[in-house]
Order: structure tokens, then C-alpha cells, then sequence
């Protein structure tokens, strides 16, 4: 990552990896790019302005700490027995306005945004998506520690799940 | 209203043959508009409706915007600290007054013509008044706002009805009350909606969405992979403690019941297997210290699920719910979810009460998801005119009247009592409270 162009080729490379993988439910090469302690949280709005910050203290759309909390999701998607995934959602995510927003040691901030397209057994619903990441080298090797994804839109049509976001 | 709405006969949707073991509701009742029609004027704008939580409210001039049927409305903290909620409309042309859902405000203006409104519902200004109406004789108080017609507190949950003529709420409520005060008398000091909220829309009818709250029958269906799933992340991570989920009801055959409630609610109950992974666990000892057995018995080792008639359910599982029901269209149905919360809660059961919610409840959780999915295919098998009728007849074998004894341990007075939440008694009463809504005066 010798300078600020390679590193955004990197960044962009990841995030957009990440959105093909679960558009492609590669479940297990999704998992690999989280790091063993990640954290996928999707905020719920305070009020029309702010999400909530505290996910200690405040109610989220998603808090999974732990990248065990993201095997579970595709334990319960493989079972066959969850009414809400069998059958899977079809999904697409563009992502795009890639930045790099800063480099602290081995961490790096990002952030982007997502048009999530789904269509499913009720219906199809198109979803926009802030993400913001933090991402870190394992090695030679990119991973994400935390992803942090806003839906803008308030209210959400049907069951979603971690592909979704 | 149209006219032709009420000449049809909406008693013949419930047929209500008991003593022959048949109870059986027409699926109609999902899916047609003008039954619809009939239900907002009727059920909706015709009774009480569930509004908000005191806490939502904390301060004078807080507001909070919802609706009564097709009719939106604010509630408004006064001076006094009373509550009062209006129509949510400027009396001059109707613009909704408040520009968020939530907020403080000392006067409401309107953000069209700038006409204002106090917190107690008088107009005091309209732009340019003595140019517009003159000086003469001109009453200002004419376009105060139009005032819900009731508005009380239960307890620090507010409802509101649009027509004078109704019981007073604590009244209305019947059995519910005692249930909502099981939820209540377990914290010291009060309850409070924790920040943030999840509001969703699901291809379905409301009722479906009253029904599902307390359906004890798909509860091993459904949510079995729910209770397969946590019991892997246990076993996987080692978890102990609060951080463990509560499953043993969901995959267990464990004591539980139903009751009707009277007035259209309805609830299930199923006894805990490990108690001790709930948030409410670190009252123990101050429950048993300040109330009786039976209902400390009932707090602690109870999941109990609430309908209220006819929009909001009541959770009280491992975690906490206010689920707010509003119906959009015959097939599309909004809720929007809170989780409500011990005050001065310790830091550690907070935590574990939001991750309970988000595991199980929200629309990304791996139990609500599950049941979302499941309703909506029940609203695309009623439009089947072919097969006209949906039962609910389980257990009606076995139903009591009045409490069991359990119920009377917690000062739950129900009309009928199952001991099973597998069981359907509770719906009869849903129906024929509807029923009754629907074909009045």
C-alpha cells in the first residue's frame, strides 16, 4: 500500500468484493473478510436527523459484535428451516463514492455507498445504504473489523437480512 | 362514508357456532377494502386506540405524532403535566402542524400560513388577522385545534379515541390491565422507550399482525431454528449468563396458557426454563421483597405476549417490546417497534435487552423476519375465495371460563382461560369483539 492511489484500489477492491460475495452467497468467502472480532451494526434513526450512536444504551437495526454473530446468520440461512430465507432474497448492491477518510497505524477508515436491490417471493424493494468501515492489515491482507451500515430510508418493507445491507 | 359500506352484513364473516365446536372467520376480513372501510370508521376512529408511551412524552410542549385510523394526531405534554392530544391539522387548511414525529415545541406553528396553536390547543395567531377577518367581533377561539375526543393514560401508556362514548380506558382494557401492570409493577421506578425504533411494512392485514403476537401454535414451527441457531452460539462461544438466549420455550414442551381477555384482548403465556437469562432476573430480589408471590412467580418465570385491541401488542420475554400497529391498506400493514425498558436499569441487563430485542424481534432479527414472511404468505392464501374460512377452533374443547388458577395467582382476570397457548380461545374473543365494533348503532 506504497501510496494514497493504491491504498483507495485496495479499499474500493474490498468493498466492492464484499458486496459481490453476498450477492453471489458465497457465505464462506464472506466470512473470511472479517476479522475474528468484527462488528456489523446498522444504527435505527433517533429522530429524521440522527441515528443513534450508543448501541450499548440505544436500539439498533442490526448489532452483531463478533464475527460468530455473522456465522450465525448463515447458520440459520443454511438450515433450509427459516421461513424468511428459503428461498433466498435475490440481491444486488452498487457501491460506489468510495473514500478514504483516514489511515491510523494499521486501520483505515472508509466509507461508501450502497443501492441494494432485492427481489424476493413478496415483492422487490430498493434500499440506500451509507456504509462506513474500518478495515485493517492482517498481514498483507485487508480485512474488515467493522462495517457500520445506515439505511436512509425509515421504514423497511418486508423481512431483511445481512445480505440485505 | 358510503352507505352501501354498511348494509353489509359483517356478522355472517364470524360464525360463531361454539357449543358445536366450530369458530370460524371469514378471510375476507383480510383482504376487502370496503370491510376495511368499515374497520377504520368503526374499529379505529370508533374506540380506543394505543398512541404512545409518558416517557415519549417528558417535558411540557413534548409531542408526539401518530394516528387514529386515517386521522393524525399529536399528543401534547400541557403546563400541568396532564396529556392531551389533538387532530394534527391546522384549523385554517389542514397542513399537519408538527415537522417531526417526536419534539418539543412551545407553540405549534403551522409552517403554510404560519397560523399558531398552544400546547393546549388555542389558536393564537393568525398572520395578518385584523387584514383578513377585520377587528370586529372576530372570534380567534373558532379555529382553536379540533381536541381528540378522550385522551388517557393507563399507567403511563396513553390512548386516545375520537368518539366521546367510550368507557373509561382502565375500564376498556378488562383483563389486559392486570397484564400490562405485571409489566409495570416490576420496575421500582417506572418504564421508559429506549432511544431508537424500527418501523417496517409488511404485505399483510393488521389483524393478521394482532393475531401473530400472541400465536402460541407456530411458535415451534416457526421459530425452531431460532432456538437451533442460539443454541449453536452457545455451545460455539461459550456463552453464559445473560448472554445466553432464552430457547427453552420455543423448542420445549413447557407449562403454558392463553386467555381471552375481554374487550378484544387477548395473551399467552409459556413458563421459562432458564429464568435467570432474562434482564428482569436482577430484580429478584427486590420483587420478592415488594410483591406478592403469585406476581413475582409471574414476572419472573413467565414469557407473556399482549394483544391490545385493536393496535398495540406488549412483549414481555427475555426482552421488552411496544409493538404499534397501523393499518395502511386491507394488504399492507406499518408497525413500528420500541423496546421498552426498566428505569435506572442496570448497564449490563440494558445491554442484554437490546441485543435480545435485535436477535429475536426487529425486522433483521432471526425470529420476526421468520414471522413477517409467514404472514404474508397467510394474506396471499385468504385471497382464495374457494376456500372461504380460517379456523379457530384448537382447545375449544378445553376451555374454561373465567381465570384458571394460575390467572387468579396474578390477578389476571380473563373471560376464558386455556392451558395451552397452542390453543385458540383467545381469538373468539378478538372476533367477537370486532363483530360487535363492526355492526354497532
Amino acid at each position: 500500500m506504497g501510496n494514497d492511489v493504491e491504498l483507495l484500489a485496495a479499499v474500493t477492491d474490498l468493498i466492492s468484493r464484499e458486496a459481490k460475495l453476498l450477492d453471489r452467497r458465497e457465505w464462506e468467502d464472506w466470512l473470511d473478510l472479517y476479522t475474528e472480532d468484527a462488528v456489523f451494526w446498522a444504527p435505527s434513526w433517533s429522530d429524521e436527523e440522527n441515528i443513534i450512536e450508543e448501541p450499548q444504551t440505544q436500539l439498533n437495526l442490526l448489532f452483531l459484535e463478533g464475527r460468530g454473530k455473522l456465522e450465525d446468520r448463515v447458520f440459520r440461512i443454511e438450515t433450509g428451516d427459516s421461513y424468511a430465507s428459503m428461498p433466498l432474497d435475490r440481491t444486488v448492491h452498487v457501491v460506489g463514492n468510495i473514500t478514504v477518510d483516514a489511515v491510523k497505524g494499521d486501520e483505515i477508515e472508509a466509507s461508501g455507498n450502497a443501492i441494494v436491490h432485492s427481489y424476493g417471493r413478496h415483492g422487490r424493494q430498493t434500499s440506500g445504504n451509507m456504509y462506513e468501515f474500518l478495515l485493517v492489515l492482517d498481514g498483507d491482507t485487508l480485512k474488515i473489523k467493522r462495517k457500520k451500515i445506515i439505511l436512509i430510508d425509515d421504514a423497511v418493507a418486508g423481512p431483511i437480512d445481512i445480505y440485505h445491507f | 362514508m358510503d352507505g352501501a359500506v354498511f348494509d353489509r352484513d359483517f356478522a355472517s364473516l364470524v360464525d360463531d357456532r361454539v357449543p358445536e365446536g366450530i369458530f370460524r372467520v371469514d378471510r375476507s376480513v383480510y383482504t376487502d377494502q370496503q370491510i376495511f372501510d368499515a374497520e377504520m370508521e368503526r374499529i379505529f376512529e370508533g374506540g380506543w386506540v394505543f398512541l404512545c408511551h409518558e416517557s415519549q412524552i417528558p417535558e411540557e410542549g413534548s409531542y408526539f405524532a401518530t394516528e387514529i385510523g386515517r386521522a393524525p394526531v399529536v399528543v401534547i405534554r400541557q403546563k400541568d403535566g396532564e396529556i392531551r392530544s389533538f387532530i394534527n391539522a391546522c384549523s385554517h387548511r389542514a397542513a399537519i402542524l408538527t415537522p417531526r414525529k417526536q419534539g418539543k415545541a412551545r407553540v405549534l406553528t403551522c409552517r403554510f400560513h404560519g397560523w399558531a396553536y398552544s400546547c393546549d390547543g388555542h389558536c393564537v395567531r393568525i398572520k395578518e388577522e385584523g387584514e383578513g377577518y377585520g377587528e370586529d367581533g372576530f372570534d380567534r377561539a373558532q379555529y382553536d385545534l379540533t381536541p381528540v375526543a378522550r385522551t388517557e393514560s393507563y399507567r403511563g401508556f396513553i390512548f386516545g379515541s375520537l368518539v366521546e362514548e367510550v368507557p373509561p380506558i382502565a375500564e376498556s382494557l378488562a383483563g389486559a390491565a392486570g397484564w400490562i401492570d405485571l409489566m409495570i409493577d416490576q420496575s421500582p421506578d417506572g418504564l421508559e422507550v429506549v432511544p431508537g425504533s424500527s418501523t417496517y411494512t409488511i404485505h399483510g392485514n393488521w389483524k393478521m399482525q394482532m393475531e401473530n403476537s400472541v400465536d402460541g401454535h407456530h411458535v415451534s414451527t416457526v421459530h425452531r431454528v431460532f432456538a437451533s441457531t442460539v443454541r449453536n452460539r452457545e455451545e460455539r462461544d461459550g456463552l453464559t449468563g445473560l448472554a445466553q438466549t432464552e430457547g427453552g420455550r420455543i423448542v420445549g414442551k413447557v407449562p403454558s396458557g392463553a386467555y381471552d381477555l375481554g374487550n378484544g384482548h387477548m395473551s399467552i403465556w409459556a413458563q421459562h426454563t432458564t429464568p435467570e437469562r432474562r434482564p428482569v432476573y436482577k430484580r429478584k430480589e427486590w420483587l420478592e421483597t415488594n410483591l406478592p408471590p403469585g406476581k413475582v412467580d409471574w414476572i419472573l418465570n413467565r414469557g407473556r405476549n399482549l394483544s391490545v385491541f385493536p393496535n398495540v401488542a406488549l412483549m414481555d420475554n427475555p426482552s421488552t417490546q411496544i409493538r404499534r400497529v397501523r393499518p395502511l391498506s386491507p394488504d399492507r400493514t406499518e408497525v413500528t417497534v420500541y423496546c421498552i425498558a426498566h428505569v435506572g436499569e442496570d448497564p449490563e441487563a440494558r445491554a442484554a435487552r437490546l441485543r435480545k430485542f435485535e436477535d429475536f424481534y426487529l425486522t433483521a432479527g432471526m425470529a420476526t423476519s421468520d414471522d413477517m414472511s409467514a404472514l404474508e404468505d397467510t394474506y396471499l392464501g385468504s385471497r382464495a375465495r374457494a376456500a372461504r374460512w380460517n379456523d379457530f377452533n384448537r382447545g375449544l374443547h378445553s376451555m374454561v371460563e373465567g381465570s384458571d388458577e394460575i390467572a387468579k395467582a396474578g390477578g389476571i382476570e380473563a373471560v376464558t382461560s386455556c392451558d395451552s397457548w397452542e390453543n385458540e380461545n383467545l381469538y373468539l374473543g378478538f372476533y367477537r369483539h370486532w363483530r360487535d365494533m363492526m355492526t354497532a348503532g
